[in-house]
């Protein structure tokens, strides 16, 4: 067990990052469990606790009587100097036991720009950063989350990683941790990792072996063992009504960023935005019942106290039985001061109503994603959404006394000309007239967010080559000149940032190295735009002799091999193929949820369907 | 809700231990909050769009304080016996934190916050050097009329006498290598100063010779006083 000495955590900023003892958080004592495993998120940790999965995974775990499951983020830099002067290695905020005595450390991988992070903790705790240069002695390092999905660029760090919800292979793979282990540890690291290969979804990177091309490109994928399966598959929840649900999650002192009850209504959008990899990854939507959900609701109010419910899932306006749920809580708990927010709101007044209905008089201001400046580009993308959506909205909002809208947008989508681009500008001014003509005078304050797009695996748009940072940035100028606006507040994505989040979702496993070069420049915290090192990172890829743009901006055809090729999520190649096909002739594919099946290839190939309770009524 | 009108004043006496040291007032004031919810007890809320429980505090804590003596005032729409409160509070309330008192007060009992005035503090350090130079330290810090010290803050400096606020003598003592300092801290209408702005004052301009970094500071106790008096506000 470590202890913090006063002199140390005194100096540091927020300390009761560090210190634990939140409610719900649970200790058990390790000699009375089978395995151990220490749950990290490689961000600071207000970010690190307001990862609803992982705190799914905390709960799942210590329901188990065999089982330890403890927390660990990153610690912020101040506390990194203090800990490597001091010699103290990282540890858990439940026991505070070393993360190295841990059976297994898992990450969750919720973004690219933490991954120097995951090489910075393993590092704070003293586990050799390679798989290949680890021996029993040292915890299995495990992933999880989105990048998993793509994980190559990690793949040397990494023993094994799950695809898909973990609800459900957590536990197997705790089960087969464990006979691992009262079986005496046969056949050493490996005889695990063999065993914990054969369970659906896992994915053990050492036992493949990746050969490439003259040009670069991949030649092959080839299993190196008899228990490496061709292709991994995506676990996938059959009814999310049948797994737990973070029903007593740890609350913590400090203000996190999100300090309130998250209530998922369902998983999965089958909406078929193409940009979006959730809405692949998360196939196909999955609603828990309302019961259910008044249930699980009671639960956490009763055991956290919290003055809020949020409803969070890719796109909670789309629950089917939306009203009831926001009336049935607030009748629930108004009366103890407890209040539902609507996080992400879809561009109609249906919303708009409710949001009046949920948000009371504090009029915090709306937030709307067009996402694109154009209905052409809007085709293209398939967000279903038309420019009089968009005003019928918010003229329903100003009507309704709220006058600060918040509009998201991306640049850099493919087929994207300069008239999409200042048909972002054109959007602002008539969401400010609007309100004039609305109101008969000026007022509206309207925010202008844009953010580069970032072609990510499994998505349509997994073969287009990214925008350079420099017609990003040229886009962005041309839009600021537009937007000379006191009303319009206008703010933009560093397209460095961008540009290496392009690397790493589409890379593949020769970037480890270059990872591994850059976190010894200093790397960490890519995230924050305070600690980004763009320079650290290109002189690493220097140092490897690796072009970036290789994996950034190359349109890929569609034979290439892809890193990410024998990670399935599910959804066919021929699927993405056709989107992307559609996309380019501008044609829109209907949501399949209340629409026709789109033939994705999910529900038949996973043997799962769609769960939308407002279909059965 | 309980019958309009009737609303009744609970004051109670809590800890802030070891367990909970670093944590702001604010994060203290929602721990609080989320206690008294998860205890479903009959606490009013404000009229308005966005209600917030009817509860006040005494004076604020620094973060790295714990403290022995805190209190709060929660209104109720219905009078739940006193007993009751502190046994379903208790439950609810996190490591670190105990209620030890709670008793109804009348409801024209003035805000804690208007009438607590004098704060007292331990202060534990690891000693930096022999006992006897530091009891110098102290009764230098002691015999002198003023003791100038330059407040930084996000808004800027600002210089105070420390002796404006300190009430008594500070009294040193030492125990297995630490040194434990006594104060008596006013808390004025205009101001105060904190615990660890005095150990600095005297780290700085007396040359006390104590490992300020690895300092604990306790508060023992929180008074309202006149001059003949010193009450706890529990016992008021
Ligand atoms: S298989 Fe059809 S219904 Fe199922 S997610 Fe895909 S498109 Fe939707």
């Amino acid at each position: 067990m470590i202890k913090l000495d006063p002199a140390v955590i005194n100096r540091v900023t927020k300390p009761a990052r560090y210190t634990g003892n939140e409610l719900n958080s649970v200790k058990k004592d390790h000699a009375s469990v089978k395995v151990t495993v220490a749950l990290a998120l490689p961000d600071v940790y207000e970010v690190g606790m307001s990862n609803l999965g992982l705190k799914i995974l905390y709960q799942i775990l210590n329901d188990r009587t065999d089982t330890a499951a403890e927390r660990v983020y990153a610690p912020w830099v101040d506390m990194e100097a203090e800990m490597r002067a001091h010699h103290i290695p990282l540890h858990t905020l439940e026991t505070f036991t070393p993360v190295k005595d841990f059976d297994m450390i898992g990450f969750s991988l919720q973004y690219e720009m933490i991954y120097s992070n995951v090489l910075n903790m393993l590092d704070l705790a003293g586990i050799p950063l390679m798989t290949a240069e680890r021996d029993e002695r040292h915890p299995f390092v495990i992933g999880g989350g989105p990048c998993a999905y793509n994980a190559e660029p990690v793949a040397d760090f990494f023993d094994l990683l799950v695809i898909g919800e973990g609800e459900e292979v957590i536990e197997d793979v705790v089960a087969v941790l464990a006979s691992w282990k009262e079986d005496g540890k046969p056949d050493g690291r490996s005889g695990f990792l063999k065993r914990a290969a054969k369970i659906e979804g896992v994915y053990v990177p050492s036992f493949y072996d990746v050969s490439y091309q003259a040009d670069g490109t991949i030649a092959a994928v080839t299993p190196n063992c008899s228990e490496a399966k061709p292709a991994i598959i995506k676990r996938v929840v059959k009814d999310l009504n049948d797994v737990k649900f973070a029903t007593k999650p740890v609350v913590p002192y400090l203000d996190i960023v999100h300090d309130r009850i998250m209530l998922e209504l369902f998983r999965g959008c089958t909406r078929g935005c193409r940009f979006c990899q959730a809405g692949v990854l998360y196939r196909p939507v999955r609603e828990r019942t309302p019961e259910k959900l008044f249930d699980i609701a009671e639960q956490l109010v009763q055991n956290t106290g919290y003055n809020e419910i949020s409803l969070t899932s890719l796109s909670s306006a789309d629950y089917s039985h939306l009203r009831e749920i926001v009336r049935g809580l607030g009748e629930r708990f108004n009366d103890k001061g407890v209040s539902v927010s609507l996080p992400s709101l879809r561009i109609d007044s249906f919303s708009i109503e409710l949001a009046q209905e949920v948000q009371q008089v504090r009029k915090s201001g709306l937030t709307f994603a067009p996402e694109a400046g154009t209905q052409r580009l809007r085709d293209v993308i398939n967000k279903g959404v038309t420019e009089q959506d968009l005003e019928q909205a918010v003229g329903a909002a100003f009507r309704q006394g709220w006058s600060s809208v918040k509009l998201y947008f991306m640049i850099g989508l493919p087929t994207e000309t300069d008239e999409d681009v200042l048909g972002i500008a054109d959007l602002a001014y008539r969401v400010l007239n609007l309100y004039k003509e609305i109101k008969g005078r000026r007022g509206a304050k309207v925010t202008v967010s844009v953010s580069s797009f970032v072609p990510k695996a499994h998505t349509a748009f997994q073969w287009y080559g990214q925008n350079s940072t420099e017609e990003i940035e040229r886009k962005q100028q041309l839009l600021k000149s537009r937007l000379r606006d006191r009303s319009i507040s206008f703010n933009y994505h560093d397209s460095r940032t961008s540009f290496l989040e392009g690397v790493f979702s589409r890379g593949d496993r020769r970037l480890g190295k270059v990872l591994l070069e850059a976190w010894r420049g200093g790397a960490k915290f890519d995230g924050w735009s305070e600690y980004f090192k763009y320079g650290v990172w290109m002189e690493a890829f220097e140092k490897c002799g690796i072009d970036p743009h290789f994996y950034a901006n190359r349109e890929r055809n569609e034979a290439e091999i892809l890193p990410w090729q024998h990670i399935s999520s599910g959804v066919d190649k021929s699927f993405l193929v056709s989107e992307y096909q559609q996309a380019i002739q501008e044609c829109y594919t209907p949501d399949c949820r209340r629409s026709t099946c789109s033939a994705c290839g999910v529900c038949p190939g996973l043997g799962v369907e769609v769960l939308d309770w407002g279909m059965q009524a | 809700m309980g019958d309009a009108g009737v609303m009744e004043k609970l004051r109670t006496e809590i800890t802030k231990g070891e367990e909970i040291r670093y944590i702001s007032h604010l994060d203290y004031a929602r721990v609080i909050e989320r206690a008294i919810r998860r205890a479903n007890l009959p606490v009013a809320y404000s009229e308005g769009f966005n209600p917030h429980m009817k509860i006040s505090f005494a004076s604020a804590l620094a973060v790295g304080v714990t403290s022995e003596a805190e209190y709060l005032d929660i209104e109720l729409n219905q009078a739940v016996a006193a007993a009751e409160v502190q046994e379903r509070l208790s439950a609810q309330l996190p490591a670190g934190l105990r209620l030890k008192k709670a008793k109804y007060v009348d409801q024209k009992t003035p805000a804690l916050m208007a009438v607590v005035n004098l704060a007292q503090y331990k202060v534990i350090a690891p000693a930096g050097s022999d006992f006897a130079m530091i009891e110098k330290a102290v009764a230098e810090f002691n015999q002198a009329l003023e003791v100038r010290y330059i407040r930084e803050s996000p808004k800027g400096k600002k210089e105070i006498d420390v002796k404006d606020y300190v009430e008594q003598d500070i009294a040193v003592e030492q125990k297995d290598g630490l040194v434990i300092l006594s104060m008596t801290i006013k808390i004025t209408p205009t101001g105060s100063v904190k615990p660890g702005e005095v150990l600095k004052a005297l780290v700085e301009n007396f040359a006390l010779n104590v490992v300020e970094a690895g300092a604990l500071i306790h508060r023992t106790g929180l008074f309202i006083a006149n001059e003949k008096v010193l009450l706890s506000p529990i016992d008021l």
